[in-house]
Formats: structure tokens, C-alpha cells, sequence
């Protein structure tokens, strides 16, 4: 029974690696494998890169970094998604339904037309917060806090948020402001660069896995506040913390790629098939499968109509979207 | 190990619910908690078992502040078994009992399996332990959650209307558990709406009624006819069990 979970990891982390090492071999340039690994081996300190300088930069200041950004995103968002609904007792909920990703866009673009791009992650996490808030309260404002009421306010208040965000692109923008309107409000990870890795990354070490140690506790949470609190725990501090450090994770994530929908929504749900709900097996292999299914569909997104490129969050959405009409329909069945 | 109760007040909005009540739950007893349907027996008993802090008032077990107690010992000393609880988890019932292991584990330690199969033993819930907890029955499920909070290994067992759900023989079994339980040492209170359990069952009652305690004592002194037809309007006969010659309640309309 308990080494099933351990097994499905195993499995799903090689398979991780190994998608890192296929996909940044994969791309318009024309690069062989044995020059990919070369010229990234140089840069790690063996030996000499085997391609010319803007070849090598292709490999190295493009590609990597951007596979990196895919997987440490694709893991964040599956962690909000499954923490998401273990809190809230909702298997809609999710960072981009709820409307936390557009208000992290929303963040994020204020910030980045006053050219504090440093506070980026942090205005991101501002604006998820505040969506979130704002998405609960009106939920709760139309009677009982149901999945479906959640949803819909969740919605309204992404509508909202997104209209805020281009029209505040279209109001300042100098450059094409279409395209970086598409890039907040479907994702896109054609920017990804170092410091996108870094703050991914670190935002998964600082709040992934703090999360991650709360396994149990989520667990607990299946039977309602009044069970989880005759268990011991506090809940309306649990509750809010967890919120938060999804927040924070949910802007850190779209801070460096724009609002990518369905990966937290459709993942954690085909975990729980794979090992069940049990939260301490089920946070970690969400972010694993997150992390390859993001750095796929980057991917797809960015070979596939060569030498045209799609936002990730338009391949993410025509997977995710059917799963999503799947979801509602069983939920119907079940009530 | 007594829980004693002092000066309850509990409101919701404006409402008052719970209106300075003081009650006692004898040590190592099975009391029941009687009273007409909104009489707040629910509010009470979430008040005694800790979850819910009232507006007033001080839940004490052993001389202990329970509210003053942290969150994780006092899950050790009190577990509560929620009426209707509604769920969609995929949890097996070992994974449910398993929960009750929570307030005793650590971040990286697991929990003791030994507690939690000695649960599963004493519900009669071990056979079906590894099936998925939301394909149970009523009943079922009923008697799994009870499993849950005695692998929290508890002192002071609060349960809200434990026979729901229950057809006759599984409302006796589970009677006579909490009998057994109690005979161990456990102090055990019970909502129950069903006077005829309460008095056959319980040693003692306590009578709730419009948020007040109107009266409480040993089941046979306090569950009177006259008290009764005062509380819920009906006529009451007392009769004798001609099987176990225990007490029996028998009800009529009144005239």
C-alpha cells in the first residue's frame, strides 16, 4: 500500500528528467542532442561548448531556461490546484478559476508600467489575494459557499481583472500590445529567462514545500471545519495560511508566465486516480506531473506550428477544458 | 473525570441560542442529552466538545479549562462524532480511522497502526476496512466515524445523535458500545432524540429544552411523566420491560 505512492514518484521523477533532456533538444534551430548536452555541459564548467556563440546562446539563454520555467511553473500551479481544493472542499477549485491568476496578472502588469519589475512576483501575489478575497466574499454573498457559486464569482471577478489588465496594456503599451495582452491573459512562457527560473524556482522551495509538510492536515479537512477541529486543528489559521502560501505561489508562477489555465484544475484530480487522495503522496507527485505535463505543452506550444508560436495557455486550455466539462458532469451525477 | 459545564451562552446573529446553561457529565458514565427538535442540543454539544468557543461561559473535564487546553493534547483527551457528516473524499475507512491518529503524530512520524486496528475491532468495522468510506452505508459509515474518534484513544467521547442512520439492532449494538466504553473508564455523552434509548441506556440525563437546562439527574428521577408532558407535550406511561424488567417509556398524544 505505502510503497505505491513512493514508486509512482520514482517513476514520475526519472520521467521528469528525462523530459528535461528530450525537450531542450527539441526546437526550430536545427541543434543535434550531443551539441545541446555539449553546450550545456560547458556552461556547468566540462569542457568547451561545441556550437558558435548565438547558436550556443540559443541553447543556453533561451531553451533551458525556458523548459526550467515550465516545469517549476507546471509544479506550482498543480500544488495551488490541489491545496486549493482540499481547503475549500471544492474539486472546481483552482488558481484560474478562482480567479487568482488574473488578479496576479492584474498585479503583475501594474507594476511592471511603473518599472519595478523587482516587486513583481510580490505585486503578482497582491493581486492574487486580493482576487481571492474578493471571490469568496461574493460566493459567500450569494448564500452557502457552494463549488458551483465559487466558480461563477470566481469568474466574475477574473472578467474583471482581465479588462483591467488590457486596458491598462492598451493605455501604456509601446510596443505590440496585443500580443503581450495574449501573453498575461493565456500564458505564455516565450520570456522565460534565468531570472524567471529563479523565481519560480525559489517560490517553490518557499511555499511548495511548506505546503507540502501540511499533507496530513489537508487530509483532515475532507470531513468539514468541525471534524478537522475536534482533530486538533486550527482551523480558520490553517485555512488562511494555506491561502496565502497559495497566493504567493499562484503570483510568483504568473508573474513569470501569465495566466495559465486547467494544469491545477485536471492534474491533481488524475493523481488521485493514480495513488489516491492521501495529501502526503498526493501534493509531490501533482507537482511532478505538473512540472512534465507544462514542459510538454510549452513544448507543443513552441514546434508545433514552426515558425509561429501559441501561448502555452491555449494548448493548456484545449486539454484542460474538455476534463473540466468531464468534471461537471460527474459532480452532477453524484449530488 | 467529570465534565462540567458553567454558565454556557452561546448566540448566532442576534439569536440567542444557548442561554446560561451549566450541566455535568459524571465520570466514566454514559449520559444522554435529551430535548425537543431546536431545543440546541447540536450547539451544546459542539461547545462541550471544544470546537465551538461560546459567547460565555467555561467548559472544564478533569478540572481542566478545555478552551485553555492546545488544540492537539486536547484532541487526545475529547472526541466528537458529528451528525451527518457529508463528504466526497476517495479515503478508504482505514485512512478515515486513521485520521484519529492525527493529534498523537508528528510531521515526519506516522501514526500508530495498533490504535487504529483496535478501532476498527471494537466498531466491527475491520471487515470492510479497506473499502472506499463513501460507498458505505449510513450505518456503516456511522459506526467507521465512531471508529475514527476512538483512535484518538479519548477520555471524554461526545457523539451528536449516534443512532441515526442505525436500524434497531445496529442502535442497541451501538448503545451497548458505549455502555462497554464507559464500563472502561470513558465519560460519554450522547445527543439523543430518541427517549426510549435515553432511557434504557443512559445513567444519566440531561434535559434541554428553548436553550436551557430544565432538568437533568439520573435517568429514572428525571425522566418523568410530569416532566415529559412539560417538555414536549405528550403523555407518558412508565412501563416495566417484562424481558430485561427495565425501564420502558411508553407515549400519547395528549388529551
Amino acid at each position: 500500500m505505502r510503497s505505491r505512492p513512493v514508486l509512482v514518484g520514482a517513476a514520475l521523477g526519472a520521467a521528469l528528467l528525462l523530459s528535461i533532456v528530450v525537450a531542450v533538444t527539441i526546437g526550430p534551430a536545427n541543434i543535434t542532442f550531443g551539441e545541446v548536452w555539449g553546450s550545456i555541459g560547458s556552461h556547468l564548467g566540462l569542457g568547451n561548448s561545441p556550437l558558435p556563440v548565438l547558436r550556443d546562446g540559443i541553447v543556453w539563454e533561451l531553451r533551458l531556461p525556458r523548459v526550467l520555467t515550465a516545469a517549476a511553473v507546471g509544479a506550482g500551479l498543480a500544488i495551488a490546484g490541489a491545496v486549493m481544493q482540499a481547503i475549500t472542499r471544492n474539486p472546481l477549485a483552482d488558481p484560474y478559476l478562482l480567479g487568482l491568476s488574473s488578479g496576479a496578472s492584474l498585479g503583475a502588469v501594474s507594476v511592471v508600467l511603473l518599472g519595478a519589475s523587482v516587486v513583481l512576483p510580490l505585486a503578482a501575489f497582491l493581486g492574487a489575494m486580493v482576487a481571492l478575497l474578493l471571490t469568496l466574499l461574493l460566493a459567500s454573498s450569494l448564500g452557502a459557499i457552494t463549488p458551483t457559486r465559487t466558480v461563477l464569482a470566481g469568474l466574475a471577478v477574473s472578467s474583471l481583472a482581465s479588462a483591467i489588465t488590457s486596458l491598462i496594456i492598451f493605455w501604456t503599451a509601446t510596443g505590440d500590445s496585443y500580443r503581450e495582452i495574449l501573453g498575461w491573459l493565456l500564458g505564455s512562457l516565450a520570456g522565460a529567462r534565468w531570472p524567471a527560473v529563479a523565481i519560480a524556482v525559489v517560490a517553490l522551495v518557499v511555499a511548495g514545500i511548506p505546503i507540502m509538510l501540511t499533507g496530513r492536515v489537508l487530509d483532515a479537512f475532507a470531513f468539514g471545519d468541525v471534524s478537522a477541529a475536534a482533530l486538533g486543528i486550527n482551523v480558520p489559521a490553517t485555512r488562511w495560511g494555506l491561502l496565502a502560501a497559495t497566493a504567493l505561489l499562484t503570483g510568483a508562477m504568473v508573474s513569470v508566465s501569465g495566466s495559465i489555465g486547467f494544469v491545477g484544475l485536471i492534474l491533481p484530480h488524475g493523481v488521485r486516480l493514480l495513488v489516491g487522495p492521501a495529501h502526503r503522496a498526493l501534493l509531490p507527485l501533482s507537482a511532478l506531473v505538473g512540472a512534465i505535463f507544462l514542459l510538454w505543452a510549452d513544448t507543443a506550444a513552441r514546434s508545433l506550428f514552426d515558425p509561429r508560436e501559441l501561448p502555452v495557455g491555449i494548448v493548456t486550455a484545449i486539454i484542460g477544458a474538455p476534463l473540466f466539462a468531464f468534471l461537471l458532469g460527474r459532480r452532477r451525477s453524484a449530488t | 473525570m467529570s465534565l462540567d459545564a458553567s454558565r454556557i451562552r452561546i448566540t448566532a446573529g442576534q439569536k440567542l441560542i444557548i442561554d446560561g446553561v451549566d450541566c455535568s457529565v459524571p465520570a466514566g458514565s454514559v449520559s444522554a442529552l435529551v430535548g425537543p427538535n431546536g431545543a440546541g442540543k447540536s450547539t451544546l454539544l459542539r461547545t462541550l466538545a471544544a470546537v465551538h468557543r461560546p459567547d460565555a461561559g467555561t467548559v472544564s473535564f478533569d478540572g481542566a479549562d478545555l478552551f485553555a487546553t492546545p488544540r492537539r493534547e486536547r484532541a487526545r483527551i475529547v472526541a466528537f462524532v458529528e451528525q451527518d457528516t457529508s463528504t466526497d473524499t476517495a479515503m478508504s475507512v482505514r485512512a478515515v480511522v486513521g485520521l484519529g491518529r492525527l493529534p498523537h503524530e508528528g510531521v515526519w512520524s506516522g501514526g500508530s497502526t495498533a490504535a487504529v486496528d483496535a478501532a476498527l475491532e471494537t466498531t466491527g468495522t475491520a471487515a470492510f476496512a479497506d473499502r472506499e468510506f463513501a460507498t458505505l452505508s449510513g450505518g456503516e459509515r456511522q459506526r467507521v466515524l465512531l471508529a475514527r474518534a476512538l483512535a484518538q484513544e479519548p477520555s471524554l467521547l461526545l457523539l451528536d445523535e449516534p443512532t441515526n442512520h442505525l436500524d434497531i439492532g445496529a442502535q442497541l449494538t451501538a448503545l451497548t458500545l458505549l455502555r462497554t466504553l464507559s464500563a472502561g473508564g470513558m465519560t460519554v455523552l450522547a445527543a439523543l432524540h430518541d427517549l426510549g434509548l435515553a432511557a434504557t441506556y443512559a445513567e444519566h440525563v440531561i434535559v434541554l429544552s428553548a436553550g436551557k437546562v430544565v432538568a437533568a439527574g439520573p435517568t429514572a428521577q428525571t425522566l418523568t411523566p410530569e416532566l415529559l408532558r412539560a417538555v414536549y407535550g405528550v403523555q407518558a406511561t412508565v412501563l416495566v420491560n417484562p424481558v430485561t424488567g427495565g425501564r420502558v417509556l411508553a407515549f400519547s398524544p395528549l388529551d
